[in-house]
């Protein structure tokens, strides 16, 4: 890349270290998010993301999706409202996952919304702290 | 002697899930073995003695199913079946389970000398209607693949003397037990023929092989 000499290249130089930094730690959430999901979540909601029959609702084109901080307390603390997902209902609970790690919870919520929601970079920490704090049960 | 076979017989069980290959308690070519601990009896027949080989048999049963009808081993007579252990609320290895399983369902669902037999291990939570609605949800209907609970320690003896498949509560498990991911083959003389990996899709190609095996043995 070719660049203005003085402090637009340093400015520039910044920048794009920022910029790629950021790309980095999103791939890394995303690779890490990727095998969790394998471990965590997969059994039921399947590799593709598409669910299981009536038993496990579909997470692509799930509007609990894009809800990040409920999708990251779901994670969490698992869910036994019905649910509709994609005209559907689903009433089965979807067990807790206590001992996940708020770095666990934000690679998975990162890997979700970088492959089936429209995200390109990753949920921070800071993120998934807070929303667990809002929905910390009593 | 007699103990040594034992051992070798029980050994090779134990090595199934890592071993596919040619089985050396079956005594002809192309046809599946008969699994489970033997006893031998030597009687004497026309003057000369003979020995007996009695083998483990899926014993009488009563269960209820998911229509809250009670069953008994009537359902499969002149039938083969397949059967497995699992439970309604397990998150780990179940789900994966009844996706393989739902293959399997798909291909003997236009044979009626194919059923399946899925115990609940936990009955206490499956009732014949969370079983319903299981059924339900994972789309199967009819009477071909029966979905049964009953008593526990009925459950876990059958399912562990008999079809030789681990069943057990365990507070540490995740979901509460312990359970194998085995896919029990079961002849028309109620004979274990074939145990098989029904989290994977080899396990599950072999299931749908040997099943093809054993229907062909009754053909002649």
């Amino acid at each position: 890349m070719i660049r203005p000499a003085g402090a637009l290249l340093v400015l520039g130089l910044l920048n794009d270290a920022c910029q790629s930094s950021q790309e980095l730690k999103s791939e890394q959430y995303f690779a890490e998010g990727y095998q969790l999901y394998t471990t965590y979540c997969s059994n039921c909601h399947q590799t593709d993301g598409k669910g299981m029959s009536g038993l496990y609702p579909p997470l692509v084109g799930s509007g609990q999706l894009t809800e990040k901080s409920r999708l990251a307390c779901i994670i969490k603390n698992g869910m036994s409202d019905t649910i509709m997902v994609n005209g559907k209902e689903f009433s089965r609970p979807m067990p807790p996952n206590p001992k996940l790690k708020d770095l666990e919870i934000a690679e998975i919520v990162t890997y979700l919304n970088i492959k089936w929601g429209k995200d390109s970079v990753f949920t921070s920490i800071e993120f998934v702290e807070k929303s667990l704090k809002d929905c910390a049960p009593n | 002697m007699r103990l040594i076979q034992k051992n070798i017989c029980i050994n090779f069980i134990a090595s199934l899930f890592t071993l596919s290959a040619i089985f050396s308690c079956g005594s002809e070519n192309n046809k599946l073995p008969i699994l489970g601990e033997r006893d031998w009896v030597t009687k004497t027949v026309d003057g000369k003695e003979i020995v007996d080989t009695i083998y483990n048999v899926i014993p009488p049963f009563t269960f209820v199913n998911q229509d809250s009808d009670t069953i008994t081993e009537k359902i499969v007579e002149g039938k083969i079946y397949v059967s497995d252990f699992f439970f309604t609320s397990c998150p780990t290895i179940c789900p994966v389970m009844k996706r393989q399983m739902l293959k399997v369902f798909k291909e003997i669902k236009a044979n009626p000398d194919v059923m399946i037999i899925s115990h609940t291990i936990d009955p206490e939570h499956d009732t014949p209607q969370v079983l319903h609605k299981y059924a339900e949800d994972l789309g199967v209907e009819g009477k071909q693949w029966q979905f049964v609970t009953g008593p526990k320690d009925k459950i876990y003896e059958i399912g562990q003397k008999n079809y030789m498949s681990t069943a057990k509560e365990d507070k540490s498990a995740e979901g509460g037990y312990i359970h194998s991911g085995a896919f029990i083959l079961v002849d028309k003389e109620k004979h274990v023929r074939g145990m098989y990996d029904g989290t994977t899709d080899e396990g599950t190609q072999k299931l749908l092989k040997d099943i093809t095996t054993l229907l062909e043995e009754y053909k002649k």
